[in-house]
């Protein structure tokens, strides 16, 4: 048969794609099926964290930081609870990574604060001794490309209906809105109310000086980033 | 054309595609070894100052060398090679047909401009950051086209084939471009997020090149990874084994050992490694089974993998005096160990407990890197090394160099796996460690200031790598003005100056 | 010897011993191999699949360059041919073939029977192993107290809290509070300028800031920019130099005399206490140098220890 095969290049071509594609139609369909499903308390991003989270992939900051709890007491100690897949449904796309060089960051805003990360990525070794982590010290100059964030919210919203600005349950019982704005100019202004939270916990008067007069800094943008992993 | 006479083969597009491995390869190898001197001294974050730091720091290169290796030099290599042994096993000359060698430049030309795109989009940042298919939606358009074009090619020559079965290169080939291709257009399922409209009428918000996955989250890694595995499956593995089937036996004129082991390796090859993908998502929130899949079929796959390699040293058999005098033959001799090395390897760090240390370290990262610097590295050298007297009837320039650099690459190698081995097993081992009070041991800050001596070490392998790599380009460059050679000094051995 | 058996063994050699050396400097102190392997089945196998690994390729490999060197080719050639290239119908070799059938064999079992389907789940591994970890260390160290306590608090303090307040808790140059000392001059400052709300006591207590702190000495005038410096200079200074009349003026009704505090009042402000760094470490904390982050993840034991060493760096009580 196989000595047939080599003489038929379609049939042998075929038969190579069955043999390839049916591991794949076995284990990914079946996952599919039971589509992940957000968990309570699991809110979609807004708009200055949706902003962050592209900072983050624009930089590349899964190359070295993973957001993956594993169930090991070790990790569990570290990072806090495991990683739960429903606490991923927003995420597109997942960040999970595949190297630790620097830790897990999936729950870092339980356990780093705003003033912190504001040292902390302008020159980690300081904070840090030791430190192999670069200085992001371009996120505290460039501005945060907010229209960008704001076109992933809508079509998060049209295409995969992901709920803005509808009641969220939370785990508390309470509900929580998402908002998503109307316009790119109320977009923006929406983003600078958020950011001007996130600064007044910051130290550096440029950065403040900056939101005052309208502007968004990417390291604002990413701060509210990592504050919204818990 | 002449009917009669003897084939004339046409190697002008094997040739650009040999230039472009030998460019981009350097580039990427240069890359990879400023990464790696980052991780032992960050200082080098901003080795062009302050104000470049943006696009020289180690975030920014990672992905850059990462798919310049890959994209770049493993991929122009794998054409290269198409362009040769594809037109010799199917005894068909690209000279036969017009549109076959348009097919041929286009898809370089195609090809060589793509490349530059990718490039300048990494530096700028625009990524989605799946590893291994970080490109926006543009450049995945672009990349359809290409692989199209080499279907094309494939299909083209397999077509006007005067030798009615197919070698098992061709199987190989074959796979590969079907394999890729399946998994390029899922894994980038995407929608430019250009498409929506704001409520109040805005349309093309923000910039144009962005998008968002198709899926999200748990499914959005299963796709990624069921990717991920068979692209390293599909690149670094099926193309080279096509490679060496066919120049180990042509450079030492030996026979294959076994037809029937080349059988069994390669559908059992095809059958196993879609399965084992399920290894890159242990301990992750993907369902227990499919985990467990992907373990055990790591174990099976051992088998397939290692089947190609015992083939290959087997039909070395009784010719030690080749490999001891050839170093064209001891690339691929030694490259096949370092294959049955780093397939031995990755099935055991797919068992669940072993991948509790191994998965995030540096161990993952030694296991990549004995796999392409010492298995595809090692058999794209010796596969150019072989064609170029054969494109340029010339020999090639120096015989001493290339044992030269055998053996700086092959300490490089050993250097860059057993340290990045030992600081995997460190790391992973001191992230799990509990004192006498049950507390953790370490912080995370002291897992990584141990790391420091073995990323020296992996700085200074990687450099002798592309030390290495440099001779060859100038063992290459220097062969295009060598000594004429005649037809008959290249049935096999290749000729090489002193 | 054949010089290629030699090599092997060399190989091998180093690196198994480069494994081992690394094992032990690594293991949480732990003294030598045996130890480090015994503890944790994760390590055990870790370490057996690397070294299975190193011996199994090379001692496979060495095989089959035996074979090149003392061998011979042979066989029958296939009648195909590619570009010179021939084929023999030479058998599969034997070891290959059985080990193949057998993981496959092997792999169709696990599937359909041997996969604990029903009975494994990884988070239910989990469960297993923290009861575990707990019942363990839960005996051994629920009771400790003294120099033990401190010492436990010193690991969890180079494990957690090192990243803001540095090494030698100083607070890293101003950037968060520095452990050795109570209080530093510009909190106190910043607290009787703007008032504090951090929960130092329990939920919802507060201090207020300067337009609620009135001086007694002085009819209850509001306190002045000259005699918040004072005041502050004397808490920071650990209740010592000038501003004593006006810390018994404005703040001993809350803070005591001595500044120790009251219970339901307001908090030492002399030195640490048990008290006051639980609220802390379960609340964070809000200030001028920065916020710190609440530590809901430690257990009470490891609050407790924490506290204690710190509580010994400033030499509180
Ligand atoms: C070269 C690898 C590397 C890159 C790239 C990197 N980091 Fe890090 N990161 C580290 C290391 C190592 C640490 C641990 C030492 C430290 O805290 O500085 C760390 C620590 C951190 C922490 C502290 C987490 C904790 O639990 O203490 C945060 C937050 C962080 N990084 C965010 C980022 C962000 C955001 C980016 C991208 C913009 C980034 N990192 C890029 C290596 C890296
Ligand atoms: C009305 C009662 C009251 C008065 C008067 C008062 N305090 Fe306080 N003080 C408190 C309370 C309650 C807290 C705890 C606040 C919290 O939980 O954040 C506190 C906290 C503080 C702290 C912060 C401790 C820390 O760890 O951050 C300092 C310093 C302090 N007081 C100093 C003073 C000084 C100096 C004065 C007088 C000028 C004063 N207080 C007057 C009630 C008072
Ligand atoms: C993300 C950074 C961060 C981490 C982690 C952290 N701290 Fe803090 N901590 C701070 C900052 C900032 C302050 C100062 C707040 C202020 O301005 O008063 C502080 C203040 C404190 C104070 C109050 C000191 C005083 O006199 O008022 C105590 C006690 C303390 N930290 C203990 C700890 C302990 C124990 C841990 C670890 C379990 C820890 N901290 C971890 C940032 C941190
Ligand atoms: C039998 C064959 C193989 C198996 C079962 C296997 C298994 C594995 C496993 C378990 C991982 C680690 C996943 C993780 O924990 O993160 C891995 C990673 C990797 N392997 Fe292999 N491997 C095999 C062969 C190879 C070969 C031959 C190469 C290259 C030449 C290779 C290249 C890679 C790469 C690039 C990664 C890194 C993926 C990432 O970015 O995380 N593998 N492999
Ligand atoms: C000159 C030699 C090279 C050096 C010094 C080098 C260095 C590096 C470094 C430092 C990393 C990042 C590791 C980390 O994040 O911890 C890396 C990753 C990687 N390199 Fe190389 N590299 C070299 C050659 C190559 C070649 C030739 C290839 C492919 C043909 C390659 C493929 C990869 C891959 C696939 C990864 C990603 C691994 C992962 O994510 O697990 N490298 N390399
Ligand atoms: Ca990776
Ligand atoms: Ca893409
Ligand atoms: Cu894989």
């Amino acid at each position: 048969m196989f000595h047939w095969l080599e003489k038929h290049p379609f049939f042998f071509a075929l038969s190579v794609f069955v043999a390839i594609a049916f591991a794949g139609l076995v284990e990914i369909i079946p996952s599919f099926a039971q589509a992940s499903r957000p968990l309570v308390g699991t809110t979609p991003y807004s708009t200055l964290e949706l902003s962050g989270r592209q900072i983050y992939i624009k930089n590349s900051c899964n190359a070295c930081h993973s957001q993956l709890i594993r169930p090991f007491k070790s990790e569990t100690d570290r990072y806090g609870h495991y990683s739960l897949s429903g606490e991923y449904a927003y995420d597109r796309p997942f960040l999970w990574g595949s190297k630790r060089t620097g830790p897990d960051l999936m729950r870092v805003g339980n356990y780093r604060t705003t003033d912190w990360h504001e040292n902390h990525m302008k020159d980690p070794a300081s904070v840090v001794p030791g430190s192999i982590m670069p200085k992001y010290t371009w996120l505290y100059t460039n501005e945060a490309d907010i229209e960008t964030a704001y076109a992933e919210q809508l079509t998060v919203a049209q295409f995969f209906s992901v709920p803005y600005n509808t009641p969220i349950p939370m785990k508390d019982g309470s509900s929580k809105v998402i908002k998503m704005a109307d316009s790119i100019a109320e977009a923006n202004a929406d983003a600078l109310d958020e950011a001007k939270v996130i600064v007044a916990d910051m130290k550096d008067q440029s950065i403040k000086d900056a939101v005052a007069n309208g502007k968004i800094p990417e390291i604002v943008a990413i701060i509210a980033y990592m504050n919204s992993l818990k | 054309m002449n009917k009669n006479g003897p084939l004339e083969y046409d190697y002008s597009v094997s040739k650009l595609f040999i230039m472009n491995a030998l460019f981009v390869g350097a580039i990427g190898m240069l890359v990879g070894v400023i990464i790696a001197w980052q991780m032992a001294y960050p200082g080098l974050n901003t080795f062009l100052g302050d104000g470049l730091a943006e696009y020289t720091n180690f975030s920014r290169l990672r992905p850059l060398h990462t798919d310049s290796v890959i994209y770049g030099f493993v991929l122009s290599a794998v054409w290269a090679t198409w362009y040769y042994v594809g037109q010799r096993v199917l005894k068909v000359s690209m000279a036969e047909s017009k549109t076959l060698m348009l097919i041929g430049k286009l898809h370089f030309w195609i090809y060589f401009v793509s490349a530059s795109l990718i490039v300048t989009s990494l530096l700028l940042g625009w990524t989605t950051s799946k590893e291994y298919a970080e490109f926006e939606w543009p450049i995945d358009l672009a990349i359809t086209v290409i692989w199209l074009l080499w279907g094309a090619s494939i299909a083209g020559l397999v077509g006007f084939r005067r030798e009615k079965s197919l070698y098992i290169s061709i199987w190989y080939y074959i796979a590969t471009f079907l394999a890729i291709a399946m998994l390029h257009l899922f894994n980038n399922m995407e929608i430019p997020t250009i498409l929506a409209t704001s409520p109040a009428g805005e349309t093309m918000v923000g910039a144009w090149w962005h998008s968002v996955s198709m899926y999200a989250g748990t499914n959005d890694a299963l796709v990624q990874w069921w990717f991920g595995h068979n692209a390293v499956a599909f690149v670094f593995t099926t193309p080279i084994i096509a490679m060496i089937y066919y120049f180990l036996p042509k450079e030492s004129g030996q026979a294959i050992y076994s037809y029937k082991l080349s059988l069994l390796s390669f559908w059992g090859l095809m059958f196993v490694y879609l399965w084992a993908g399920g290894h890159h998502l242990l301990y992750s929130t993907v369902p227990d089974w499919m985990q467990t899949m992907g373990s055990v079929f790591s174990i099976v796959l051992i088998l397939p993998s290692w089947g190609s390699a015992i083939n290959m040293l087997l039909t070395m058999k009784g010719e030690w005096q080749q490999v001891a005098s050839s170093p064209l033959i001891k690339f691929m001799v030694l490259g096949s160990t370092f294959y049955m090395f780093s397939t031995l390897e990755g099935p055991i760090q797919a068992i669940k407990s072993v991948n509790a240390i191994a998965h995030f370290t540096d161990w993952i990262v030694g296991h990549v890197h004995d796999g392409v610097l010492g298995w595809v590295g090692f058999i794209v050298i010796a596969a150019i090394y072989h064609m170029s007297p054969r494109i340029f009837r010339r020999e090639i320039y120096s015989r001493s160099l290339m044992n030269t650099q055998f053996w700086i690459q092959t300490l490089g190698v050993v250097l860059y796996f057993t340290s990045m081995w030992i600081a995997g097993i460190t790391q992973g081992m001191m992230w799990r460690a509990h004192d006498e009070f049950g507390n953790l041991a370490y912080s995370f800050i002291d897992t990584v200031t141990v790391l420091h001596p073995y990323y020296t070490i992996r700085a200074v392998g990687g450099t002798l790598y592309l030390i290495g790599f440099l001779m060859f380009i100038y063992n290459i460059y220097k062969t295009t003005s060598a000594r004429r050679v005649e037809e008959d000094e290249l049935q096999n051995a290749s000729p090489m100056g002193a | 010897m054949n010089k290629i058996y030699l090599w092997g063994i060399i190989v091998t050699g180093i690196m198994l011993a480069a494994t081992g050396y690394t094992l032990v400097e690594t293991a949480g102190g732990k003294k030598d191999l045996s130890e480090v392997l015994s503890g944790d089945i994760v390590n055990t196998l870790a370490i057996a699949g690397a070294v299975a690994l190193v011996i199994i390729t090379v001692f496979v490999v060495i095989k089959y360059v035996r074979q090149m060197q003392v061998d011979t080719a042979g066989g029958e050639l296939t009648e195909d041919s590619w570009d010179d290239i021939g084929e023999y119908h030479n058998p599969i070799p034997t070891g290959w073939a059985i080990i193949f059938l057998v993981t496959m064999v092997w792999g169709m079992w696990y599937f359909i029977a041997g996969y604990p389907v029903n009975s494994y789940s990884q988070i239910g591994e989990y469960n297993e192993d923290v009861v575990a970890h707990n019942a363990k260390f839960e005996k051994e160290y629920a009771s400790i107290t003294g120099d033990r306590l401190i010492e436990m608090g010193e690991s969890v303090f180079l494990a957690e809290c090192k990243v803001c307040h540095g090494l030698s808790a100083d607070g890293i140059d101003g950037k968060a509070a520095d452990l050795n000392e109570r209080i530093g001059l510009l909190t106190v400052k910043n607290v009787v300028i703007n008032g504090s709300n951090n929960s130092l006591l329990s939920e919802g207590s507060s201090m207020p800031g300067r337009d609620g702190l009135m001086n007694a000495n002085k009819d209850y005038a509001p306190i002045t920019d000259a005699e918040i410096d004072a005041v502050s200079a004397y808490v920071a200074n650990g209740m010592t130099g000038e501003g004593g009349d006006v810390f018994a003026g404005a703040c001993a009704s809350c803070h005591g005399v001595d500044g120790k505090g009251m219970e339901y009042v307001a908090p030492n402000i002399v030195t640490y206490d048990m008290n006051l760094l639980a609220n802390v470490l379960n609340h964070g904390k809000k200030g001028v140098m920065g916020t710190m982050p609440a530590f809901d993840r430690l257990s009470i034991k490891q609050k407790e220890a924490v506290s204690a060493y710190i509580i010994s760096l400033s030499k509180g009580e």
